[in-house]
């Protein structure tokens, strides 16, 4: 029970910890931040459930009004912004990674990891465009026009994710709950 | 931690945070539903009365914090001067700043601690039939004991990376970043064992 | 009276690795030092003694108390000063992490408030109220660590090398409100110099003992052997 929270709550400290680790620029000048890869890991190291948790746990605290999300944003205002859909997608994005990490054994951990960040990327996307298209009252498709310089780089973390995942898993096999 | 709760003390400060946010609820559905320009427009001129009557360094303060928005705006801009519907694109940019700016409002105006106690209010109903809320009160508190230590350590992780390499330290950071948070759960549930456990 | 400390043939292997082999102790000492190397055991043996971690095999029981099973009869028994404060404190402002303990052990909300500000008072610190931890120095964050453990009154406080990484006067510091401690200590420790004015030292080499008895027989002893190891090459041993 102590190290269920504990790991829920480093891991929400986490995603806001790598919120302020500058973006990193891809070779075509689209910058990612890293934290949507700390909600894949969410999901991928700790599991469906946990992970779930963490990022709620997190989001919470952006919501009481503590600058956590990337560029230092914060508060109720972000759930109204266009960008809200993403932040609302956040944690089905880390339980639905962490759903295909537990219960596909079939193949490297590197790669269920990277293809179950790869799924909950898609679904936080389809959150994502959901919301730009209510707030900004444009179409889906329309909305979705808005974001596609942003899919090679989280293609890219999920890739990361992935490496990561199967790394941690033989650094601290005990940690990595969505394999236990 | 530093929170984006104004330094300005407001009159708003003092108010119940519960009645501040079911006052945001009822005035987003209210200007989701509201299809003119002048209503809009209306609505985004009592929103700015709102940040100006605090004074001008509030009023400065909570406009930077709209700056955020510029990049959609002109996405907007551009999307309805294209398509010849400038109505349409007015409602939408006064709606969408409206309604950034009056959630802005409520977090500058309420303290951590209401916050917390709303939760902790809304949490109630939980408690009465036997789930405990103690996990998330503990959780809350650790998220905000640990960031600001996380965000050291990760400091001194890129440091330690420029030491030995002329390069940026890219995304295999995280690695050794995420190892970081993972042992310090494990400390820390000791810490908690210690005393006592949950 | 029950035994303030007794060890009964405690071993213990963690991901595979013996890390201590049967080890017995018993001791009524209020000042009890336990020497080592790093790697020798100790910080294993300090968490057994906590009750942090149960032994694979023998016994560890503190005035009577199995601190391993029964949790809530420890937290009354035994308190834990770990070597990074950092490691230790779990909440954000200082009032909470004090208080944080003393609702653990049952008490209402403003029992807790006046036992933080009895124990901040009585450490002269009652304008630390409401601090928060963040800011704090190395030394001041352990001194908040001894506070938080003093104020729920345990009679065995451990020590794992809380005064290493501190400067000479933090150090001094610290150990003069450690020295002032009612409670039993168990002060674990890899320089010989803080345990000198202790009733009894404890050597611990390889996850067993190497030698027990008056400070001032095993510390000359062990600074003799750690001068004689200081001049060898085990650094190039891997573990395994």
């Amino acid at each position: 029970m102590e190290r269920n929270i504990a790991l829920i709550a480093l891991f929400a400290a986490l995603i806001a910890a790598l919120g302020i680790i500058p973006a990193v620029m891809l070779p075509f000048g689209v910058p990612i931040t890293a934290q949507s890869l700390g909600v894949m890991l969410c999901g991928t190291v700790l599991g469906a459930r946990r992970g779930t948790l963490a990022v709620l746990l997190f989001l919470l605290l952006v919501f009481l009004g503590l600058p956590l999300l990337s560029g230092g944003k914060g508060g109720l205002g972000v759930i109204v912004g266009p960008t809200g859909g993403f932040v609302i997608g956040f944690p089905v994005a880390a339980f639905v990674a962490g759903f295909v990490t537990e219960r596909w054994r079939g193949a490297p951990l590197a790669v269920t990891a990277g293809v179950g960040a790869a799924v909950g990327g898609v679904v936080l996307y389809a959150f994502g465009i959901a919301g730009m298209a209510i707030v900004l009252d444009k179409t889906p498709a329309q909305a979705a026009l808005l974001v596609t310089a942003f899919i090679p780089g989280d293609a890219i973390k999920a890739v990361i994710a992935g490496l990561v995942t199967s790394a941690l898993y033989r650094a601290r096999p005990r940690a990595v709950l969505s394999r236990a | 931690m530093i929170s984006l709760t104004s330094p300005v003390e407001t009159w708003a400060h003092g108010w119940p945070a519960g009645a501040k946010l079911a006052a945001l609820c009822a005035a987003t559905m209210g200007l989701f539903a509201l299809d003119s320009v002048a209503g809009q427009g209306a609505a985004f001129a009592m929103m700015l009365a709102l940040y100006a009557a605090p004074g001008a360094v509030f009023l400065r303060n909570g406009l930077a914090r709209l700056r955020m928005l510029w990049p959609f705006l002109a996405v907007i801009f551009v999307w309805h001067l294209v398509t010849a519907t400038p109505a349409e694109g007015a409602i939408i940019a006064l709606r969408l700043v409206t309604a950034v700016g009056l959630a802005n409002l409520v977090t500058m105006t309420t303290q951590l601690s209401d916050m917390i106690g709303v939760v902790r209010w809304l949490a109630a109903p939980l408690r009465r039939i036997g789930i405990g809320t103690r996990a998330l009160e503990l959780g809350i508190a650790l998220v905000i004991r640990f960031t600001p230590m996380l965000a050291q350590k990760g400091a001194a992780l890129s440091r330690a990376w420029r030491a030995r390499s002329a390069r940026r330290p890219g995304w295999r950071i995280v690695l050794p970043f995420t190892l970081i948070a993972i042992d310090d759960a494990e400390r820390v549930a000791d810490a908690l064992k210690a005393r006592g456990g949950v | 009276m029950a035994q303030p400390l007794a060890l009964s043939n405690v071993s213990l292997a963690l991901e595979g690795r013996a890390i201590l082999h049967g080890i017995t102790l018993n001791g009524d000492q209020r000042r009890i030092g336990i020497v080592g190397r790093n790697g020798s055991g100790k910080s294993t043996l300090a968490r057994v003694i906590a009750g942090l971690q149960a032994p694979d095999s023998g016994d560890v029981r503190l005035f009577g108390v199995d601190v391993a099973q029964d949790r809530k009869a420890a937290i009354r028994t035994v308190g834990i000063l770990f070597q990074n404060p950092d490691h230790q404190i779990i909440f954000p402002t200082v009032d909470e992490e004090i208080a944080f303990g003393l609702t653990q052990l049952g008490q209402t909300k403003a029992e807790a408030a006046a036992g933080v500000r009895a124990i901040l008072e009585q450490f002269g610190k009652g304008h630390w109220a409401g601090a928060a931890v963040h800011p704090l120095s190395q030394g001041q964050k352990q001194l908040l660590c001894l506070m938080a453990i003093l104020a729920m009154r345990p009679r065995l406080i451990v020590l794992d090398e809380p005064l290493s990484g501190l400067d000479i006067p933090t150090r001094m510091q610290l150990m003069r409100y450690l020295d002032g401690v009612d409670a039993h200590l168990l002060h674990i420790s890899h320089d010989p110099a803080t345990l000198a004015g202790y009733d009894r030292v404890i050597w611990i080499s390889g996850g067993a003992i190497a030698a027990d008895g008056l400070a001032a027989d095993v510390l000359p002893e062990f600074t003799a052997d750690m001068q004689r190891l200081g001049g060898m090459d085990d650094i190039s041993d891997l573990a395994g």
